[in-house]
């Protein structure tokens, strides 16, 4: 049976529940440097990630690598990917460049790296909505055949922060779109080392979100709350993420 | 900061400190409290707590407020985490908008050990 974010007793507006269809079937499906197979066990680490020991013995420290360990993995993939993923979904405030660095001296690479990021932040979109509106959590997305193409984009550069990016003046006919709108906040271009992968997850953002986040009020947007009470949920949870950018 | 300029647009004027501090009955913003406690609740993952923040926001708001307070949640459970994991440092012109706000809150001093 077809998992759909919709039901009787909660109904999502209509481009939500699309979007939200999208991303958790394309989880399963070949992305740009991992196959089906790898984007699935993203999804399901990510899940997974909240029981872990380790992780939780870690909140209770001043540094996470006061305590060292094995992440209590419920699959088979390498060490160093499950310390992204662990580290992001449990510990995101305490995530540093030596994190990063750490990360890449082994066999992953760059681009794997964002591509992880990215499944892993739309899995916990997924299961956040679903959990808070009170729907059951969506079994994992089936996996299709498929391979990543496993093409490094050329245009891409180091920086702003720890990882390469394309920047908007740099961006090709097949990008440049992304950029539209004068939406050129580093945020939007975190991950775009990665762009087929990055075009997917902000599909998925700008509706659970915005589009233009730099609309004033909703102007015009089917939304139950106001913008002001979206802002302060969004500043809330950075708070409690203990997120400043 | 988009809280603030959110405000200054539509003559209200939100009190940031006490939305850090998580005071919502002086933070001036309309169920403030209730969406306040949902949001808890979800991060700490607390299924009975999530429960009984959804029945409030939907018997005082509606169903629609709660599809829209958990979408807005959902959302940002993932910016944040693509700002840490990526390094991505403030744009020089927020970083200038919000000096005064990062210094009262006191957010320049905010470094962990490693």
């Amino acid at each position: 049976m077809v998992y759909k974010f919709q039901s009787e007793q909660v109904p999502v507006r209509g481009d939500l529940s699309s979007a939200l269809d999208r991303a958790y079937r394309q989880i399963g499906q070949a992305g740009s440097w991992l196959n089906g197979k790898q984007r699935r066990a993203i999804f399901a680490e990510t899940r997974y990630s909240w029981d872990c020991s380790l992780c939780q013995s870690r909140k209770f420290e001043p540094s996470p690598y006061s305590i060292l360990g094995n992440h209590q993995t419920r699959g088979n993939l390498p060490a160093a990917w499950l310390d992204v993923i662990y580290r992001v979904v449990t510990d995101p405030g305490r995530l540093s460049e030596r994190w990063f660095q750490e990360a890449l001296s082994g066999d992953l690479l760059e681009d794997e790296f964002v591509e992880i990021i990215s499944i892993c932040v739309q899995a916990l979109a997924i299961d956040i909505f679903t959990n808070a509106v009170g729907m059951e959590l969506p079994p994992l997305p089936m996996v299709e055949e498929g391979h990543p193409s496993r093409s490094r984009a050329p245009e891409a550069k180091s920086g702003p922060g720890w990882v390469a990016t394309i920047a908007p003046e740099d961006a090709g006919p097949d990008f440049s779109n992304f950029y539209a709108n004068d939406s050129h906040f580093y945020i939007r271009r975190s991950l775009t080392l990665v762009k087929e992968e990055t075009k997917r997850l902000w599909d998925l953002l700008n509706h659970l979100y915005l589009e233009g986040p730099r609309l004033f009020e909703l102007e015009g947007l089917d939304r139950g709350i106001s913008r002001a009470q979206m802002e302060y949920l969004a500043a809330r949870v950075s708070f409690l993420l203990g997120c400043y950018y | 900061m988009r809280l603030r300029v959110s405000g200054q647009q539509t003559g209200h004027e939100y009190n940031l400190q006490d939305v850090m501090d998580g005071d919502f009955g002086k933070s001036g913003l309309p169920k403030g409290d209730i969406l306040n406690a949902f949001v808890e609740a979800i991060i700490e993952r607390d299924l009975s707590k999530i429960s009984v923040a959804r029945s409030a926001i939907i018997s005082s708001m509606g169903i629609k407020a709660l599809v829209d307070s958990a979408a807005t949640v959902a959302a940002f459970n993932a910016y944040p985490r693509m700002a840490d994991a990526t390094g991505i440092p403030l744009e020089d012109n927020k970083k200038e908008m919000t000096s005064e706000m990062r210094k009262e809150f006191g957010m320049e001093r905010l470094r962990f050990e490693e």
